[in-house]
């Protein structure tokens, strides 16, 4: 179980990123966060692994507090939890099955890893990771050779080299064109459901959140304004997350069962 | 307000103007550019030019015959010399002289257009040299020679006067300039390679703790950045020439050793630099996403930045050692070894021929190392 208590995120010039966000997520929960653009939801993730550090506030998961946690302990941490990006964050000019294997770092020997020494489990298990996102003929290519929704997808072997015991996804699929959203959101939604890995998303667009989400936080200004299910998001409710002006707009016109 | 402002608009205008003009007045008269100068010292440029356009690169071995004539001076202080009968001969008229007088010496049947060296042989066989001469297409020559007191004839012995010619035989060979010239090259050349690498090695560790994406965090980290930045500034502002004059002082002048003490510390700054910027510039996301991963330190470093960073670097060391090549050989003129030496070395000594050679030599290794640095980096990318 992971709670965030009171955390707010000051910036050095002064932007309020998030102002005294509190809420909790039990394992094997699939919780997403919505909110436009600069509402604070990328801030919010960072912090759960502290790539960002919080102003103040407090991040506990099962009563470890991850905030008060030293250099060595934050890695150990740092470990358990897999991160997908926006943008994806591969090195380009690396072959895939090196961003795959880097998610192994924090369980290598430092020494052979520097000397990009793997052992032969790690290289299996990378490769068992890139058959599991349905790419490993793409191993031996360069990141950059891929498209898009590949990149994701060794993004998220990245994140499963890592035994993850929770998967925090910044937007996984806002750089990846719409009708590709379902085939990333599906892996994860699989880890979610197999693995019990607890997952904790932001995302843009309603009927994604719908499709995918056991519960929704919304932020706005960096200001939790809701917390439930997604089925409570009516248009009252999206009205006062997104603003007067906005309208829905939908990922896809896939229909989903 | 806005007439004002065009008013001091105008203002600003016309003393930046006039700061420009006074700035081009004072430095043509400081520079004093004498153009007349230029076209009156044409006689010396015409003797200096054509030396140093005409490399001696290659020579042919060359077969030498000596033929000599007797010369009394003063007459009947011996016998005169005989003129041979057939082949090429020597003829003097009159056949002896008084010492200060003057007479002709005539060569036939000698080789056409062949070099002819004229010397006189002294009674204590010291040879005098007159003057160099060619034969015409005839193989003629006629000359005026003065009967110097100093051959004058000594124990009833006469000076002679000796003839070499010489002619260009067999194959070309490269010169002795040439070899030279090559020696001194190779010592450049591997002056800059050797100093690419030991600057390129020092620089590395250095760009990273001057890149303010890797280093600026915390107290240690901003101090260290800040110290290592400034001391890649400070070293950066010294010029080449400069410390290669103060470590040929050290070392020893024409010592390459000096060359490469100087190259190193420049290459360490400027390459420290460069591959701090390059390193600045890198995409954070990897770095982010690596260091997601519980990496430690040295782990994202080398997974996440040094893959980005590797085409910059080996192209800034690529281009360096170009421009260090480049520059060693100007620094060879102040002690730095190498064909810059070489080069200085000859024209001290006015020999034109060979410093030419030395310029050609640099003109077609600069050439084709800009040509093969700048295909090498275009496969980088």
């Amino acid at each position: 179980m992971l709670r965030i208590e009171n955390l707010t995120k000051v910036y050095p010039t002064g932007t309020v990123a998030l102002k005294d966000v509190s809420f909790q997520v039990e394992d094997g929960e699939f919780l997403v966060v919505i909110g436009l653009s600069g509402s604070g939801k990328s801030t919010l993730l960072r912090c759960i692994n502290r790539l960002i550090e919080p102003t103040s506030g407090r991040i506990l998961w099962d009563d470890i507090d991850i905030t008060a946690a030293n250099a060595q302990q934050l890695r150990l941490i740092r470990r358990q939890i897999g991160m997908v990006f926006q943008q994806f964050n591969l090195v380009k000019r690396s072959k895939v099955i090196t961003n795959v294997l880097s998610g192994r770092l924090g369980y290598a020997n430092p020494w052979a890893s520097l000397l990009g020494i793997w052992s032969h489990e790690d290289r299996q298990r990378a490769m068992q990771a890139l058959e599991r996102v349905g790419i490993a003929d793409k191993a031996n290519n360069r990141a950059d050779a891929l498209s898009g929704g590949q990149q994701q997808r060794v993004g998220i072997a990245r994140a499963l080299m890592q035994e993850p015991r929770l998967i925090l996804a910044d937007e996984p699929v806002a750089s990846l064109d719409p009708v590709l959203a379902h085939s990333i959101l599906q892996y994860l939604e699989a880890l979610n459901r197999t693995d019990g890995v607890t997952v904790i998303c932001s995302l843009h667009f309603l009927d994604l959140v719908h499709r995918y989400a056991t519960r929704v936080v919304a932020l706005k200004d960096g200001v939790k304004v809701f917390e439930g299910l997604p089925k409570e998001i009516d248009r009252a409710r999206f009205k006062e997350i997104y603003g007067e002006e906005a309208e829905e707009v939908r990922a896809t016109a896939v229909e989903v069962g | 307000m806005t007439n004002l402002s065009r008013v001091l608009r105008i203002l600003l205008w016309l003393v930046v103007s006039a700061a420009i003009i006074a700035a081009f007045i004072l430095s043509v008269r400081v520079t004093q550019p004498d153009f007349i100068k230029l076209v009156v010292a044409a006689p010396k440029a015409r003797q200096i030019l054509p030396q140093l356009f005409s490399p001696e690169l290659f020579v042919r071995q060359a077969i030498t015959s000596t033929m000599s004539l007797a010369f009394p001076i003063p007459c009947g202080s011996a016998e005169v010399g005989q003129p041979a009968e057939s082949g090429p001969r020597l003829l003097a008229q009159p056949p002896c002289a008084s010492a200060g007088e003057t007479f002709r010496l005539r060569g036939e049947n000698f080789p056409p257009n062949a070099g002819i060296k004229l010397s006189w042989r002294l009674p204590d066989q010291r040879a005098l040299s007159i003057k160099r001469i060619a034969t015409d297409g005839n193989g003629v020559f006629e000359l005026e020679i003065q009967a110097r007191p100093i051959a004058a004839t000594k124990d009833g012995k006469p000076s002679s006067l000796e003839v070499e010619t010489s002619l260009p035989e067999g194959a070309l060979r490269p010169s002795p300039t040439l070899t030279e010239v090559v020696n001194a090259m190779f010592v450049t050349v591997f002056m800059a390679l050797l100093a690419t690498t030991f600057g390129t090695i020092i620089a590395i560790p250095l760009s990273f703790l001057a890149a303010r994406n890797i280093t600026y965090r915390g107290v240690l980290g901003k101090t260290v950045y800040f110290i290592t930045r400034s001391f890649l500034n400070i070293i950066r502002s010294y010029e080449p020439l400069v410390m290669a004059t103060i470590f040929a002082l050290i070392v020893g002048f024409g010592n390459p050793f000096a060359g490469v003490l100087a190259l190193v510390i420049v290459t360490t700054a400027s390459l420290g630099k460069m591959f701090s910027e390059s390193v600045e510039s890198i995409d954070p996301g990897p770095i982010e996403a690596i260091t997601a991963t519980g990496a430690n330190r040295a782990q994202v470093i080398l997974y996440g930045v040094v893959p980005q960073i590797i085409p910059d670097f080996l192209s800034f060391t690529i281009y360096h050692w170009d421009i260090n090549v480049r520059i060693s050989t100007i620094i060879g003129f102040v002690g730095g070894g190498g064909i810059g030496y070489f080069l200085s070395q000859a024209i001290n000594a006015f020999q034109y021929s060979k410093a030419g050679a030395a310029l050609l030599a640099i003109i077609l290794v600069v050439w084709a190392l800009d040509f093969l640095s700048a295909e090498a980096r275009k496969r980088l990318t």
